[in-house]
């Protein structure tokens, strides 16, 4: 199979996860307890009529499966509707919030394979060595604190103690350093563990041996041959947890009050705003579906036994 | 196929001693034991914190509100009156009951969505991909916030909401493991001389595949009372007479500057609870694991 | 022990000081006609106060909306009082004093109002402000179409306006309303630009456009709300001093519900007011030299529990008596708000027209007499201390919502506690639906709620019974009928004079408590920390911040 033809079925896989999960969180919302139109309305004033009147104006006094029909043949028109609660056009509302977000996403993966990846091979490098022990009590530590917690932490000690970083906002690259941290922490953790593990695995293959046997320095061995092998592992992991890392946004977005689809989704669930939660999880499936192509692709690039295989 | 190659890179389980040959006395040997320790305590704790605790969890003293650590009470006392020790040691229960059974409730479905998909192949785990990929689009807090603010908050509804956010993981890592294993030797030689297809899935298969499960489920405890915790700061938690850890935490978090011991001691339970079945987890595997005991 | 106990000595008096400082401030800070710039909030002030600047003031939640009509949020209102203004303004006294409206006068069969208007005002758009715009406004509250909020029950009895000459309107009433005139001094009641909100339609509520000292100019959502001064304005109400254009550039709004990041934002200097600050940041506050904290106790009904008469044995006063009895409020207060906020004791909170000061401190805790009370209904203690009659245990739902505002979870904790003495068992049910759950199905036995409001007769949508159609709708709070009660409220909208209507109030007051229908907890008091650069924040009567006289040194 040449690489294109691959990706070509890799990209319709994709297409039919984010529809999928389209329908099955149209599924879940539906049978959330609590009607949206009686959230709307205040309950003093509002009259049956009314009630009857917005229902119909929305759609939902018609049967579930004629609304889900209709919202997806909207879908494919490109038009993901407005929102229950405020009559906001979905669409513009998400693309507004996805940058901020996207952009927390990006710093604390970076943040999370360079912490990850440092710390996993001085791990396996020195391992059962004072500096193994520490790394990897760091990095359960980033798995076992919350963000919440860590971030008002961070707060604590960085804005209002030190006030080297402002403690919220969403402007501006200096609001993204507490947050970041947070967040990439978390990340690091599970790194740190995976990253270790296939160092060690590939310190004893037969290969490096080889190599060591050839004479090359040992920095060599372990920065040229070691370490491109477990970088594999750290973007896997990356790819895999990405959906992890954003939907850590709706915690540390509240937070640290940065602006972002984590916090809008959050809302939206507790609103039972049906439209603006199916925007978010379509939007978050094509990042998740992107970066996971891109972590394929990245595999072959890195690891030249994989580009073989080709 | 490439892609097998890497799942099997990934999900190889990590050694906490990889030179067993070496002398007994080191590092990991000193950390079992303090960790056997604390684990045992926890467990105690949760079975009959009667016996440990000073006081009750229950009893609030409007006297003593936000008192520091002290002699009289180690962790200090909340913002009710309360004792944080106290509290910490009757929380284990709810805690160990949310990590433990929404690990079991996932690794138990998605392990097994894995291992047949792994094993029968075909339509069937292409089907079952399908629908596991589905379910990774979906970012886990995600489908747990769904479900709690679907069925209200309750301990068993937290418990299901992170139990199904963790299946497609779990899923995963064991059809990858089945995959790997289904080629080797062993399961070739055992199914030449005429082994049933089940028997052999049960028998050669299943042992064989369990470990990376181990070791998802050890980091799993701790996130799932996380994911309960971050739950509760969301305002979907449960309110309950005696909170767990991580409703503790997210109650605590309001006074880290006038009583930093409310929420850091919870917090650390978590930690040392997590670190703790790591380790244990970890030497579990090597001990048991054939494959690991195969190099010996 | 003995260090634990010196420091809450220590705490408690800072807390009495701050207390003490706070009740200066919310003295001074409505009271309009006396000597201006006194005491309390700045002595600074005497000092020409300094032109331009920012104010970054952090708000605890999102509003709903900025349209002052189709809004249900207090927190809406200290944004949205900035750009919009009302016709008549309440002061700290409770006198309706002049505003938009110069003068008015009343019809002898107190239903209809005939108002005089300012004819230099003109809204942000341009658009001249006149008879118009005002009736523009009120019958767009009682059209259907806007699905109005909170506006409508305000401005009820309203049935229609008449436009008299450019600057004359005439307000028609179905029934008499005492609590007009006060309400109409509301923001909710705000007079919106006819042409903008005709122009946004649906979307005014992200455009609002208003005749207010301060422009809008834009709302991020989950982020921010900036507001710009108007440099028209010079018809400011008598509860500022600054009656024309503001000494602010503008203001900006910062959205930061985690309460932690709010006092952290105002500490680190990156906004330069938080609002709503917790009870126990409220100490490491007043330690800070570069902060001042500013509090006024909100007016209408307190935080009130409210038990579900429509449900047994809550029907029965016997039980609702057991359980007033068993609750200490005052440790509630003090143990959770560190007495920073003061205990309620009646429907309504002091400091409103007819509030019942007698009430204070009647009723004490009282355990031996609650258990007789449960006894005498024919519960018994079970074996697990939880009293049961019939093989049924004795068992109360309570109900809150979600997130947990001003700790309002953690009083149903204490709660829970405090009738587990008593043998009932306490169950807390948390919900982010109380519209179905409280509203829809009454599935509850205690409640709790509160509302801002600047008249006694606020009471009349909480204590009266319902008619069956609106319980279809909506199941009112507590569901408790009593025609005394019935007939005091509706005396008391109609009655003209004040005095006759605090006799009212009290005998309306006084019922509600000796028949047990609520539990009233504590009185909200609005906090604020400000940096000490900040000068003339002040409140107005139902405890909105007023922006006119800030400025920045």
């Amino acid at each position: 199979m040449t690489l294109v033809n691959k990706m070509i079925v890799k990209i319709s896989n994709a297409v039919v996860s984010i529809f999928g999960s389209l329908v099955l969180v149209f599924f879940i919302i539906y049978l959330l307890p609590g009607d949206p139109v009686l959230s709307m309305l205040d309950p003093s004033t509002a009259t049956p009529e009314m009630v009857a009147n917005l229902r119909k104006e929305l759609g939902l006094d018609q049967p579930v499966y004629v609304q889900f029909v209709e919202y997806f043949t909207n879908v494919l028109k490109g038009n993901f509707g407005q929102s229950i609660v405020n009559s906001e056009q979905v669409l513009p509302k998400i693309l507004e919030h996805l940058p901020a977000t996207l952009a927390l996403t990006l710093t604390s993966s970076a943040l999370a394979v360079v912490i990850g990846v440092t710390l996993g091979v001085l791990s396996a490098i020195f391992q059962n060595r004072w500096i193994d022990v520490l790394s990897r009590f760091i990095g359960l530590f980033g798995i076992s604190m919350p963000t919440f917690w860590s971030g008002i932490l961070l707060i604590l000690i960085f804005s209002v103690y030190f006030n080297w970083f402002p403690a919220m906002g969403s402007e501006g690259w200096q609001t993204l350093v507490l947050p970041t941290l947070s967040l990439g922490f978390v990340g690091a953790g599970l790194i740190i563990r995976m990253v270790r593990t296939s160092m060690l695995e590939v310190i004893n293959e037969p290969f490096i041996v080889t190599l060591r046997a050839k004479g090359l320095t040992e920095r060599m061995v372990m920065y040229r041959h070691a370490l491109r092998n477990a970088m594999i592992p750290a973007i896997t992991i990356i790819g895999l947890n990405i959906g992890e890392l954003m939907a850590g946004t709706v915690v540390i977005e509240t937070v640290f009050s940065r602006q972002g689809i984590g916090r809008i989704v959050a809302d939206a669930i507790m609103a039972k705003d049906l439209p603006v939660i199916q925007g978010v999880v379509f939007f978050s499936a094509v990042v998740y579906v992107i970066v996971n192509l891109l972590v394929d692709l990245s595999y072959s690039i890195i690891d030249p036994r994989v580009r073989r295989s080709h | 196929m490439k892609e097998i190659v890497n799942e099997e890179t990934v999900l190889r389980v990590p050694k906490w001693t990889l030179s067993k040959r070496k002398k007994n006395i080191s590092f990991s040997n000193i950390f079992l034991l303090v960790a056997i320790v604390l684990v045992l305590f926890i467990i105690a704790s949760a079975l009959i914190p009667k016996w440990i605790a000073p006081y009750s969890p229950t009893y609030m003293n409007t006297e003593s509100i936000l008192s520091e650590p002290s002699s009289k009470h180690w962790f200090g006392t909340d913002y009710f009156g309360r004792d944080v020790f106290s509290l910490v040691i009757y929380g284990s229960r709810d805690s160990l009951i949310i990590g433990i059974t929404s690990v079991l409730i996932g690794s138990l479905i998605g392990g097994g969505i894995g291992a047949v998909s792994g094993y029968i192949g075909g339509y069937i785990d292409h089907f079952l991909m399908r629908v596991i990929e589905i379910l990774m689009t979906i970012p886990g807090i995600l489908l747990a916030l769904a479900i709690a603010a679907a069925l209200g908050p309750s301990l068993m509804n937290i418990v299901l909401a992170v139990a199904a956010s963790s299946i497609p993981g779990y899923a995963r890592v064991m059809r990858g493991q089945i995959l790997s294993i289904k080629k080797r030797q062993f399961v070739d030689a055992s199914r030449s001389i005429g082994t049933h297809s089940w028997k052999v899935f049960v028998w050669h298969i299943l042992p064989n595949s369990w470990s990376p499960l181990l070791v998802m489920g050890t980091i799993g405890l701790g996130t799932s009372i996380l994911i309960g915790s971050g739950l509760s700061f969301l305002g979907l938690g449960v309110i309950k007479e005696v909170p767990d850890w991580g409703a503790l935490l997210s109650q605590g978090r309001g006074y880290l500057v006038v009583g930093w011991w409310m929420s850091t001691f919870p917090g650390l339970a978590i930690t040392l609870f997590v670190l703790s079945i790591n380790i244990i987890g970890d030497k579990l595997r090597d001990t048991f694991d054939p494959k690991t005991s195969r190099m010996r | 022990m003995g260090a634990i106990h010196l420091k809450l000595i220590k705490w408690k008096k800072l807390l009495t000081i701050t207390l003490a400082s706070a009740l200066l401030l919310s003295g001074c800070a409505s009271s309009t006609t006396t000597k201006p710039s006194s005491e309390g909030t700045t002595k600074k002030e005497e000092v020409q106060p300094k032109e331009g600047g920012e104010l970054t003031y952090a708000l605890a939640t999102s509003p709903d909306s900025l349209d002052p009509h189709r809004s249900g949020l207090a927190v809406a209102v200290r944004a949205f009082r900035t750009i919009f203004d009302s016709l008549v303004v309440q002061g700290s006294d409770n006198s309706i004093q002049p505003w938009l409206a110069t003068e008015w006068t009343v019809s002898e069969d107190a239903k209809s109002y005939t108002f005089k208007l300012r004819e230099d005002v003109t809204f942000h758009d341009g658009t001249p402000f006149n008879a118009e715009a005002v009736k523009y406004s009120f019958d767009r509250i009682i059209d259907p179409k806007t699905q109005a909020k909170n506006a409508v029950a305000l401005l009820k009895p309203y049935e229609s306006s008449e436009v008299i000459d450019e600057f004359t309107i005439k307000i028609n009433l179905a029934t008499p309303s005492s609590a007009f005139l006060s309400n109409l001094s509301q923001a909710m009641l705000g007079i919106v630009s006819p042409t903008a909100a005709e122009k946004y339609g649906d979307q005014f509520v992200k455009n609002p456009v208003g005749t207010g000292p301060f422009k809008f100019v834009s709302w991020t959502e989950n982020a921010d709300i900036v507001v710009e001064k108007n440099e028209e304005y010079h018809w400011g109400p008598s509860n500022v001093e600054n009656k024309v254009v503001p000494y602010l550039d503008k203001i900006t709004f910062k959205i930061i519900p985690e309460e932690a990041t709010r006092i952290g934002s105002v500490q680190s200097g990156q906004v330069l007011a938080a609002e709503t600050v917790p009870p126990q940041n409220i100490v490491s506050l007043n330690n800070d030299p570069n902060q001042q904290l500013l509090q006024v106790n909100t007016i209408g009904l307190p935080y009130t529990l409210f038990f579900n008469q429509r449900k047994e044995p809550w029907n029965d006063v016997k039980a609702r008596k057991a359980v007033q009895l068993a609750v200490d409020v005052d440790a509630i207060v003090k143990t959770l708000y560190l007495e920073t906020y003061s205990r309620a004791w009646s429907p309504l909170t002091p400091g409103i027209l007819g509030y019942d000061e007698s009430l204070e401190n009647k009723n004490k805790p009282d355990l031996e007499k609650a258990n007789q009370f449960l006894d005498e209904l024919g519960y018994v203690k079970g074996e697990d201390g939880i009293r049961e009659k019939d093989g049924k245990k004795l068992i109360l739902n309570y109900v809150d919502g979600t997130p947990n505002r001003e700790k309002r979870n953690d009083i149903a904790v204490i709660i829970q506690q405090q009738l587990k003495k008593v043998g009932i068992k306490v169950e807390i049910n948390i919900t982010k639906d109380i519209a179905s759950v409280v509203q829809q199905k009454a599935d509850y036995d205690l409640y709790g709620n509160s509302q801002v409001n600047s008249d006694p007769n606020a009471l009349r949508a909480f204590y009266h019974t319902t008619t069956p159609e609106e319980e279809a709708l909506v199941k009112r709070l507590g569901g408790g009928s009593d025609p005394e009660i019935d007939q005091w409220l509706e005396e008391g909208t109609v009655e003209l004079d004040p005095a006759k209507r605090i006799e009212i109030y009290k005998k309306v007051q006084q019922k509600i408590i000796d028949e047990a229908w609520i539990i009233p907890i504590y009185v909200f008091p609005y906090t604020v920390a400000a940096s000490k650069t900040v000068n003339g924040i002040k409140f107005d009567a139902l405890g909105y911040p007023l922006f006119n006289d800030v400025n920045i040194n």
